[in-house]
């Protein structure tokens, strides 16, 4: 039995994400080792100061901050499953299936809930 | 230690994390968190900022192939994601109200427990005078309406067996409520949610053990990515720590997806109740204080 065209689509938005994102990490990586040397790398054990806000990393990544840019990789892998759920919607519906367009649409409801509660809270 | 050096064997520890992860339907969590905090002295929070970034990556290193290759039942998954993100919800809301010692020994008991049915189908599976009455207990289990309903069933090609495995799936409430545990957990202690989930799929719902924990692996990004947003913005992902561990949990997950289509399924499972057994260690060392 061959793979569905959802299942195509869902696996071509995981390795499309995963790719990229990966590529993003080693290009600041290798920015932040091309501009500081090794030592960049910092010491693991350290308590140290790196962006967390969307408006900071935003701002790193104007300024050219390595930092910033393996940064944003990191996101890109956190939307990796976001936006595999928001595509399968449409796969599903392509496909004609109703109940899990209404099943999927359900969990990205909940998953931008749980962000957005998760902003609010923290 | 240079921090090269560093970088490199957090890169190397993380792709070993992958390659478990990925064949087992965990996250990696296991291994990733141990070796930060008690090998490189990483601050506890940051290292559970990374593990839910080694999540996110094994879950999306391997199911691109296991979607491909139908061994994650999408349909399946994509249903009872609604249940393990209720339950996340739920779970980060009473993390505050409830005992975080209590809740570990508390799961730590109920995994140690599952480990009992699971044993046991090892046990089955291994004898094979034993596997054909379990078999034919299996088909004796009336078929679940719900199950037919929900179009919980499925097909693989099996290529360490040589053959193709159809299967449907019984006592989906039963599964499902599990499911919602399995959320439950991962909401309020960040970790085990895979573990959960397994159990749920294999054990209570009779998926078998590949398609399970490519399943498994499928569902638990959806999961990790819920609350992987709070953990950024509260800065526990430090990007320098969680980089080599994406990386290397990645290029795991690439051996690991192989290796998983290649073992039999009895294989997996032996190899799912040893680690099953030392997460449920690490959880009640939690529950008494020792984090690991």
């Amino acid at each position: 039995m061959k793979a569905t065209k959802t299942e195509l689509a869902v696996s071509f938005v995981l390795r499309f994400g995963v790719i990229l994102s990966a590529s993003v990490i080693i290009l600041g990586l290798a920015l932040l080792v091309a501009q500081g040397g090794q030592g960049a790398l910092g010491d693991v054990a350290a308590v140290r100061s790196f962006p967390h806000s969307p408006a900071a990393v935003w701002a790193g990544l104007l300024a050219l901050d390595p930092v910033a840019v393996v940064t944003l990789g990191l996101i890109l892998i956190i939307l990796t499953p976001i936006s595999r759920v928001a595509v399968s919607i449409v796969a599903f519906a392509i496909e004609g299936d109703r109940r899990y367009v209404a099943v999927t649409a359900l969990v990205l409801a909940i998953l931008l809930a749980s962000l957005v509660l998760g902003k609010g809270g923290s | 230690m240079s921090h090269l050096l560093q970088f490199f064997v957090i890169l190397g520890a993380s792709a070993i994390a992958g390659v478990v992860g990925s064949l087992l339907g965990l996250g990696g969590g296991i291994i990733v968190i141990p070796v930060l905090t008690l090998f490189f002295h990483v601050d506890y929070r940051i290292a559970a900022g990374a593990s839910i970034v080694s999540i996110i990556a094994t879950s999306s290193g391997s199911a691109a192939t296991y979607v491909k290759d139908k061994l994650s039942n999408i349909r399946v998954g994509m249903f009872l994601e609604v249940l393990t993100s209720v339950g996340a919800i739920c779970g980060a809301f009473l993390a505050g109200w409830v005992h975080g010692d209590v809740l570990y020994v508390v799961f730590a008991l109920v995994l140690f427990y599952s480990l009992i049915p699971m044993g046991r189908k090892i046990l089955a599976e291994l004898g094979k005078a034993k596997t054909r009455r379990a078999a034919a207990g299996a088909e004796a289990a009336s078929p679940d309406p719900l199950a037919a309903k929900l179009g919980f069933s499925g097909s693989y090609y099996d290529k360490a067996a040589g053959r193709q495995v159809s299967y449907s799936l019984r006592r989906v409430p039963l599964g499902a409520a599990i499911m919602y545990v399995a959320g439950l957990g991962s909401g309020l202690l960040g970790i085990g949610s895979g573990a959960f989930k397994v159990l749920a799929l294999d054990t209570a719902m009779g998926m078998p053990m590949k398609a399970s924990t490519a399943t498994s692996n499928f569902m638990i990004g959806v999961t990790a990515a819920a609350s992987a947003g709070i953990y950024f913005l509260r800065g526990d992902i430090d990007p320098l720590i969680a980089a080599p561990v994406a990386l290397g949990v990645l290029a795991g997950s690439l051996i690991g997806t192989r290796l998983l289509s290649r073992l039999a399924g009895t294989s997996i499972r032996i190899v799912f109740f040893v680690v099953l057994a030392l997460i449920s260690a690490q959880m009640l060392l939690r529950g008494f204080g020792v984090s690991v």
